[in-house]
């Protein structure tokens, strides 16, 4: 007991409180969530700051100078604490503000009633006879299953409107809300469907999961700024990538040290790895000097692959402008490469399929036009491959999520077992193996640019290849 | 059979068979690389690079078809 006690109840606090407002705001309403945690937070800043004063109050060395600047930090604290709570009064739900406030609380009594319940010998009789203890917890299954029957029967007798409506329209990843929202939408609007070919169509809002920006944008409807953060929200999350990767890059090369440690360990490890494995494919030769490029588009596909991993976050390489885009700016890199290494005859000469000898001049008209076509067809692949699979991904967590809502028989209580935690590793796994396939073909599309060496004489270089080892 | 019948019949059956032509190809990628490590096991990482490029070349076949559901689906 004592201050070892509300260090565990401070640490089961944040972890209950955090999943508890993680499913409040997944599965009721955001703001919910937010004043849930916002709550808890407070209500632990509390207890924290209590503890402080209580311990600099009656501790043995009270009137040492240290002790009265503990003091006097601890009341400053709380005042300020007290005037943070009236602001967050104002703005959130005070009843989510109130149930957070109370879950420390909660874990205390909870905690304390377990250590008393734990030492008693009526739990001794119950759980040391097996048949006893099972009865117990079927009997406690079974309370629970009929509570919250009766529970969601009162609910939806009471305003099925009213109850109803809060469920449907604020569960995200709801079927009843989804599924039928989805006909009417595609038969109604004749001008969607006609511009769904043009823009792509399947970021369908009402099939994915909610995201911080577009919840903001929701909660400001009809400002100008508002439309315009909902129209480009796939541009939000690749900015707000590239600023995470920047600031992670600036703090590491900071105060570079001979002796790296922590964030400039980890990095350094990256790079270093990155860089062998692409000057690995391109050779010792030409290797470190397309390492910052290529190593770069991996690490910023691989982050944007996995920040749709985190919640009220999206992956902007589920979106087939954003895919479209790398990809189009490793065509362009290429095709650049080719012309300032080759030369624009050289190049030409590569499109023509290199003829030397008068076998190569006579196939060559139909050498041009294959490789032109395989040069276009390169940035199409890539992209459609990235947006393909990370936007199968994202609907594979969507399917199951709903699942998982719609599995329960209360369809009234809004939450849902989070059946898409299962698929974690598969898309941990396929997000990495993505971004190294994007990286890989594309550090292969320059390989096959650049001048061929003699001895690597690869794709491309077939029938001169075949020459040479005659 | 009207249009919006044999587009949502189309659709699914496409991607299966998309799937099984992509899943028969990667299985092959699959047993050559698997028997050419077995045989030359230190070329193992060489051998896993190329593999892992022409699985998703392969894997590229069923991710098409996937999107072109994707993009036909709001027509049903």
């Amino acid at each position: 007991m004592g201050l070892e006690f509300l260090a565990r109840v401070r640490k089961t606090s944040t972890w209950l409180g955090g999943v508890l407002a993680l499913m409040a705001a997944t599965y009721v309403d955001p703001m919910l969530g937010v004043a849930f945690a916002a709550g808890g937070v407070w209500s632990l800043a509390n207890l924290r700051l209590l503890e402080k004063l209580v311990v600099s109050l009656f501790a043995p060395e009270r009137s040492s100078p240290g002790s009265r600047r503990r003091l006097g930090f601890a009341l400053g604290g709380l005042l300020g604490l007290f005037a943070a709570g009236a602001v967050l009064l104002q703005l959130l739900s005070p009843t989510a503000l109130l149930l957070g406030f109370l879950l420390p609380l909660a874990v205390i009594v909870l905690k304390a009633a377990a250590t008393l319940l734990l030492g008693s010998r009526l739990w001794g009789a119950i759980v040391n006879h097996r048949f006893r203890a099972a009865l117990a917890a079927m009997a406690l299954a079974a309370v629970t299953w009929f509570a919250l029957g009766a529970l969601t029967d009162a609910t939806a007798e009471n305003g099925s409107a009213g109850g109803q409506g809060a469920v449907t329209s604020a569960a995200p990843a709801d079927p009843h809300g989804a599924a039928p929202a989805d006909p009417h939408a595609a038969a109604g609007a004749g001008e969607h469907t006609a511009a769904g070919g043009e823009h792509a169509a399947p970021s369908g809002s009402s099939q994915a999961f909610p995201n911080v920006l577009g919840l903001i944008a929701g909660a400001n409807h009809g400002k100008p700024w508002a439309d315009f953060l909902h129209h480009y929200e796939i541009l939000g999350f690749s900015l707000l990538v590239a600023l995470l990767l920047g600031l992670v890059a600036f703090l590491a090369s900071r105060r570079p040290q001979l002796v790296p440690g922590g964030l400039q360990n980890l990095v350094e490890t990256v790079v270093e790895g990155l860089a062998d494995f692409i000057s690995g494919i391109l050779g010792p030769k030409h290797g470190p000097r397309f390492v910052p490029f290529l190593g770069t588009l991996f690490i910023y596909i691989l982050a944007m692959n996995l920040f749709g991993l985190i919640p009220f976050m999206h992956s902007a390489t589920a979106n087939l402008n954003v895919t479209v885009a790398l990809a189009l700016t490793v065509f362009v890199y290429v095709q650049f490469i080719g012309f300032k290494e080759l030369g624009p005859l050289g190049w030409l000469d590569h499109m023509l399929g290199s003829p030397r000898d008068l076998t190569g001049w006579l196939l060559a008209p139909i050498m041009l036009p294959i490789h032109l076509l395989g040069e276009l067809a390169k940035p199409i692949s890539l992209s459609c491959r990235l947006f393909g699979n990370i936007f199968g991904e994202d609907m594979l967590l969507v399917a199951f999520a709903s699942l998982g809502v719609a599995m329960l028989p209360f369809q009234q209580v809004p939450f849902g077992v989070p059946m898409q935690v299962v698929f974690y590793p598969l898309i941990l796994l396929g997000s990495f193996l993505q971004a190294m396939v994007f990286t890989v073909l594309s550090s292969i599309y320059i390989l096959l640019m650049l001048p061929h060496d003699h001895h690597d004489e690869q794709g491309h270089g077939h029938e001169a290849g075949a020459q040479h080892a005659h | 059979m009207d249009f919006h019948a044999a587009l949502s019949l189309g659709l699914p059956l496409g991607i299966g068979v998309a799937a099984i032509g992509s899943g028969i190809g990667l299985g092959l990628i699959g047993q050559g690389a698997m028997q050419a490590i077995g045989r030359q096991p230190e070329a193992t990482a060489k051998i896993q690079l190329a593999m892992i490029i022409i699985a998703a070349l392969a894997e590229a076949l069923t991710i098409y078809a996937f999107v072109t559901m994707f993009l036909l689906r709001d027509k049903i």
